[in-house]
């Protein structure tokens, strides 16, 4: 970070919406693979990035096939652009994904805990994916072996006997962050 | 007895997760610890049989010891046959992920050593049946998550790209291939100045190599 970051940031209404998001997306992108728990969805940001996203797609197939070294060269600019794009919107949701799945009854619980707050947890297709993973997984446990069992052990969230089954992230885990120096 | 057999399997998965390929689904394994489970409830019950619903466990430390361990133990196996299993099935999500086919290679494992052992005692897959069918379901699941970020391409590359045109040597015949700059034939030992984007998969799927 340097004097020019901050005073963009101080004056956050000169820089363009494009810009900001790309900033927001970033950070959103390293936080996200930095923090041992899942943040929230940034809604309103996901969809503006990939409206543009899209946008740039129809744009680049428009231009293709004129053969203007002009446009073709800012076509390549373009779709180097969206590659990086495309890029952080990847890593961002694979890096979820991964939590999801490592710790799917606990983010779901927690998940339901934030329904009530302005910014749920998950986006409807992660819960719906977490819904549907989990579903598959316990039927596939309870077909291999869980349904031999005494009903009693058959419970994949037991907490009896001091231990809970349900796995947390470590959310003691040390972070690194970065401040924006003020002097 | 008590959990011996349980710790083998925790083994097997140690070693599945160094291992490139899955081994074989221990289904012997898994049904004695299945078994241990089974007996080890009846034992419980057995015991506390006599106290018909009313035990206490100061006035009979022994049989109180006798209960704590075998519950203990059902609680161990259960947690090991967990283990084993979701280490196997997160496994077989990664190859979904990486686009491998895993049904068509066990197949294909079946019927070679069918061919080469005349037919006799084919290798059967290293999948149990239910593993099978999880992955058909994890696939759809995966395809139906996947559909809703047809621009990003969500198992695409997650190496930051460098350069939209890369170098590339063609491993094996692979026909023509239509971008946007035009169709190019792909046969084997060419070599194209391609964009990445459009050959990613070819590379995924072992036909093309790049060239750094």
């Amino acid at each position: 970070m340097d004097i020019d970051d901050l005073l963009a940031e101080v004056a956050v209404d000169s820089t363009p919406e494009e810009s900001r998001d790309l900033q927001e997306l970033t950070r959103a992108w390293v936080a996200e693979r930095t923090a041992p728990e899942i943040l929230n969805w940034p809604e309103e940001l996901m969809e503006r990035v990939l409206e543009r996203v899209r946008r740039q797609i129809e744009l680049v197939e428009d231009q293709t096939g004129n053969m203007d070294p002009k446009t073709n060269f800012k076509l390549i600019v373009i779709q180097t652009e969206l590659e990086r794009f495309k890029f952080l919107v990847r890593s961002f949701l694979r890096a979820r994904l991964n939590k999801i799945d490592q710790h799917p009854l606990h983010i779901r619980a927690q998940h339901t805990a934030s329904l009530d707050s302005t910014q749920p947890l998950l986006s409807p297709s992660e819960l719906q994916y977490l819904t549907s993973h989990q579903a598959l997984l316990s039927q596939h446990y309870s077909a291999s072996f869980l349904s031999q069992f005494p009903a009693s052990l058959q419970r994949l969230d037991d907490t009896t006997g001091g231990i809970s089954m349900v796995d947390k992230p470590d959310e003691d885990r040390a972070v690194f962050r970065q401040m924006p120096r003020i002097e | 007895m008590y959990g011996e057999t349980a710790n083998k399997l925790v083994q097997n998965a140690k070693r599945t997760l160094a291992l490139p390929h899955l081994p074989p689904y221990q289904s012997e394994l898994i049904r004695s610890v299945v078994r241990e489970v089974r007996d080890l409830d009846k034992d419980v019950a057995s015991l506390l049989a006599p106290y018909s619903g009313s035990f206490n466990p100061a006035s009979s430390p022994e049989t109180a010891c006798a209960l704590l361990v075998n519950h203990l133990c059902m609680r161990r196996n259960k947690r090991c046959l967990l283990a084993y299993h979701k280490v196997r099935s997160d496994k077989l999500e990664e190859y979904c992920w990486n686009g491998v086919d895993v049904l068509e290679q066990q197949a294909q494992k079946a019927n070679g050593s069918n061919a080469g052992a005349g037919g006799a005692a084919g290798a059967e897959s290293s999948l149990s049946p239910e593993e099978e069918e999880y992955v058909r379901q994890y696939s759809d699941l995966l395809a139906a998550y996947k559909g809703q970020w047809t621009d990003i391409d969500l198992t695409g590359s997650l190496e930051p790209p460098k350069d939209l045109f890369i170098d590339v040597r063609v491993l094996k015949d692979a026909g023509e291939i239509q971008t946007e700059y035009g169709s190019i034939t792909l046969t084997k030992n060419s070599q194209f100045y391609v964009r990445h984007g459009d050959v990613e998969r070819l590379i995924q799927q072992g036909y093309l190599q790049r060239l750094s």
